[in-house]
């Protein structure tokens, strides 16, 4: 019976070089879907408790989604999955790009290494057979070198996953590329593929993704075609910045109906709420200390969407989206292609560090691509040994003579050359602010914004307290695309799922609310991590499920790729079993759940004296304990109790 | 069931050659063998074989038919929403990506850059989403 999923994944032992396949039972399937459910299920029961992240014990799993390929649009994300050695729990990082058709199509629904190799290898697919071959010559190339000569060792139609010169070094903030710079950048599992000297993987197989039912399939993909191409012209991009300038003044805030996001998506990419999210208080400014007072629209300017946009030459699409908010761009002042530099990125080398300069915006971006890093954790690291310099914790001579003032766009390029290799003051900074200010001290943990180890992206906890949940109760803390109150709303689950809390598009209500941390936005928070795990089991992006549950069928697509008839119910029910087992995994591996809460500058304690986010804070022990007994875990430790893992079915995993 | 080669086969390796995923073995002049674990159904092995030596899924006789006048795909730039889903699944990776011909978007538009490498098998127009691709005798 064909079912969307390819029913087997490869395990590679790259100690004792041997590669099996292994069968998976439906039951499998219809318990954790594919995807990063899959991964959770597998990993939990085969990492053995205390193992080390970067040592032969871990597994590093590629994994694509049950949706991915049966023709159902926004399927082409794939997840890297392991043992985080950035937070020492369980680590995900999600991708477009090709990669995550090419492992189905090479007759898995995931690629599993244990073991490690004593110099470097690559594993090559095609034509079902898996071997592991010498990678010794593209060890020391970055991403996009490395890219290049695989496809002319193995051709064009190679689909390839790689880690750059900071996974081979081990960085902890470094994350694993696919398409020149797609990256799956977070949880510092590019560093667990170079400890296991895995070079990359390169895909070339052909085999049919065949769904249950491929004409119910394809109608409903036409129907939420539809809306994708629904487009109302938005006006300049600075028009964006001022409607964030007119959202920050009024005492109320909108229900957002994702649909608007969607055209905003669909004519900037992610980069046109650049300037909106600082004059909104979305953007954290300098190094979380700062607001949109010090950094003024003259000053975001540098980032403004048009601005940005002007070196796109063309849209790049990721497999099976009709959206498109990716971008190919020119190099501004010395030509190359690059790709368009994400909302996080721009933010995180932006306002963050107090950095203007626009073509730096993208030479970071593209260094950061190469080098395989994750520009996130790297652009809060480098604003937090700003905030040090300045505070005089380092000093120009502890930073190898580089004067490392706010902005200074040669001193950043420098210090991210450094952290790259390892040299110097780099060697400190390439494993993100925890480690960091770990090893600096003299106070320096205040400067360090993260949760639990890995650093927030640049959506402020203390402008969307769902952010900060997000943030501190996620197994894997400081991930964004988890949930918020604004995804809640852009979701609109309450369309299509019964029992949790509704809401009008476009119904204004005041700000002030979103701070009270009632239950029901506990529930809300819990809807939306729930589904989160539904789509990344799927293989869906959440930009598409933005559009909304009913316009982006998701629930719809999974039945009819299936054959099965479950109800969104359920579907959220095997979200809920998803998100359980990383706990459960966390909690196996030692991780006190309470530790991974945001620190307290990014949860407005002490609060913020001006700007947008001016007198806020977020009520985090109160929401975290709400959320956790929403789950069925224990609202004190955060711990999934006896009684809700037997309820979901989840073996001891000991 | 994947496709399957009968006692007609004579060896002559045409549709081992074609075969995009290295399906077929056999010895030259001796009958050949589909490996049912590897097979797309492509169809290619039955439009080149000039024996009639080969059984679709259905256990229907496949025909020889000129490569010349195999099907190719047309696609129509207007319903097309760039998804790419036609260029990856593509088993000869003979389609690709460029500018539109008739506007300025800049979301790129799939094309059949290596006319002669298509197989004719019909998986971009049996796999886009919104029916943009329709197979026409060349």
């Amino acid at each position: 019976m064909n079912r969307g999923y390819m029913g087997k994944i490869l395990i590679v032992d790259l100690s004792r070089k041997e590669i099996r396949e292994e069968r998976i039972s439906d039951e499998v399937y219809e318990k954790y879907l594919s995807g990063m459910g899959l991964a959770a299920h597998i990993l939990y029961n085969r990492i053995p408790a205390g193992a080390d992240p970067l040592g032969p014990d871990n597994i590093l799993g590629f994994v694509s989604g049950l949706l991915t390929g049966t023709g159902s649009l926004f399927s082409g994300r794939w997840t890297v999955v392991g043992k985080s050695p950035l937070t020492g729990g369980w680590g995900d990082a999600n991708c477009g790009g090709t990669f995550s058709p090419a492992i189905k199509r090479s007759g898995y629904d995931g690629i599993f290494f244990r073991g490690m190799s004593k110099t470097p290898v690559l594993l090559y697919i095609k034509n079902g057979k898996a071997e592991l071959r010498d990678a010794a010559k593209y060890w020391g190339k970055d991403t996009v070198e490395s890219e290049e000569a695989l496809k002319q060792e193995f051709g064009p139609g190679a689909k390839i996953a790689t880690i750059g010169p900071a996974g081979e070094n081990l960085s902890l903030i470094s994350g694993i590329s696919n398409e020149k710079g797609r990256m799956a950048a977070r949880s510092g599992l590019g560093a667990v593929m170079g400890s296991k000297k895995l070079k990359a993987v390169v895909l070339d197989g052909k085999q049919r993704i065949v769904p249950y039912d491929k004409a119910g399939v394809k109608k409903l993909s036409k129907s939420c075609n539809r809306w994708v191409q629904f487009q109302i012209p938005l006006g300049p991009g600075l028009g964006l910045g001022l409607l964030g300038t007119l959202l920050r003044i009024l005492p109320t805030a909108m229900v957002m109906d994702g649909i608007v996001y969607k055209m905003i998506l669909r004519t900037w990419g992610t980069g046109g709420a650049n300037q909106m999210s600082v004059e909104w208080g979305d953007s954290p400014i300098k190094n979380w200390k700062g607001s949109n007072v010090d950094w003024p629209m003259g000053k975001s300017g540098s980032a403004n969407p048009d601005k940005i946009l002007s070196y796109e030459k063309s849209k790049y699409h990721c497999y099976s989206c009709p959206l498109g908010c990716g971008g190919i761009c020119t190099m501004p002042g010395r030509g190359g292609e690059t790709h368009k530099p994400e909302y996080e990125s721009v933010l995180a080398f932006g306002g963050l560090c107090m950095n203007d300069d626009t073509a730096s915006l993208f030479e970071f971006n593209e260094m950061m691509n190469r080098a395989g890093m994750d520009t996130i954790s790297a652009g809060t690291t480098v604003a937090f040994a700003m905030e040090c310099y300045e505070n005089g914790i380092l000093t120009r001579e502890d930073l190898d003579g580089i004067d490392l003032a706010w902005g200074n766009t040669s001193a950043i390029n420098a210090l991210l050359e450094k952290m790259i290799s390892r040299e110097g003051i780099g060697d400190i900074l390439a494993d993100g602010t925890r480690v960091a200010s770990g090893k600096i001290g003299k106070g320096s943990e205040t400067y360090a914004v993260h949760a639990g180890g890995q650093e927030p992206a640049m959506h402020d906890s203390r402008m969307d307290p769902g952010f900060a949940l997000a943030y501190s109760a996620e197994p894997t803390p400081g991930r964004h695309t988890i949930g918020s109150y604004l995804y809640y709303e852009m979701y609109q689950l309450w369309k299509t799922v019964s029992g949790i809390p509704k809401k009008i598009p476009f119904n204004l209500y005041f700000k002030d609310n979103k701070y009270k941390a009632e239950l029901k936005q506990a529930e809300e928070s819990a809807a939306c991590s729930k589904f989160t795990n539904v789509l990344n089991g799927s293989g869906l992006c959440i930009f598409g499920a933005f559009l909304g549950s009913k316009r982006a069928p998701t629930f719809k697509w999974l039945n009819a790729a299936t054959g099965w008839s479950k109800t969104p119910e359920e579907y959220m029910e095997i979200g809920e079993r998803i998100q359980t087992v990383k706990q459960a995994f966390n909690v196996k591996h030692g991780i006190d759940p309470k530790r991974n809460k945001l620190n307290d500058r990014a949860l407005g304690r002490e609060p913020q004296t001006e700007g947008a986010n001016k007198g806020r804070t977020v009520a985090i022990e109160k929401m975290l304990s709400d959320y956790w007994s929403v789950y069925g875990w224990d609202r004190a430790t955060g711990k999934p109790t006896p009684q809700t893992m037997a309820r979901l079915g989840i073996a001891d995993g000991q | 069931m994947s496709y399957t080669i009968t006692d007609a086969c004579n060896g002559c390796q045409a549709c081992a050659k074609i075969c995009p995923v290295v399906a077929i073995s056999g010895e030259k002049k001796q009958r050949h063998v589909i490996a049912q674990t590897l097979c797309l159904d492509c169809g290619a092995c039955g439009r080149t074989c000039p024996q009639g030596a080969v059984l679709d899924q259905a256990g229907g006789k496949c025909s020889l038919v000129k490569r010349s006048q195999w099907k190719k795909p047309r696609i129509d730039e207007g319903l097309c929403m760039s998804c790419s889903i036609c260029v990856e699944n593509c088993p000869a990776n003979c389609l690709a990506l460029r500018e539109p011909l008739r506007s300025k978007d800049r979301h790129l538009h799939p094309f059949l850059q290596k006319e002669k490498a298509c197989l004719g098998c019909g998986f971009c127009e049996s796999d886009c989403p919104v029916d943009a691709i329709s197979l026409v005798w060349a």
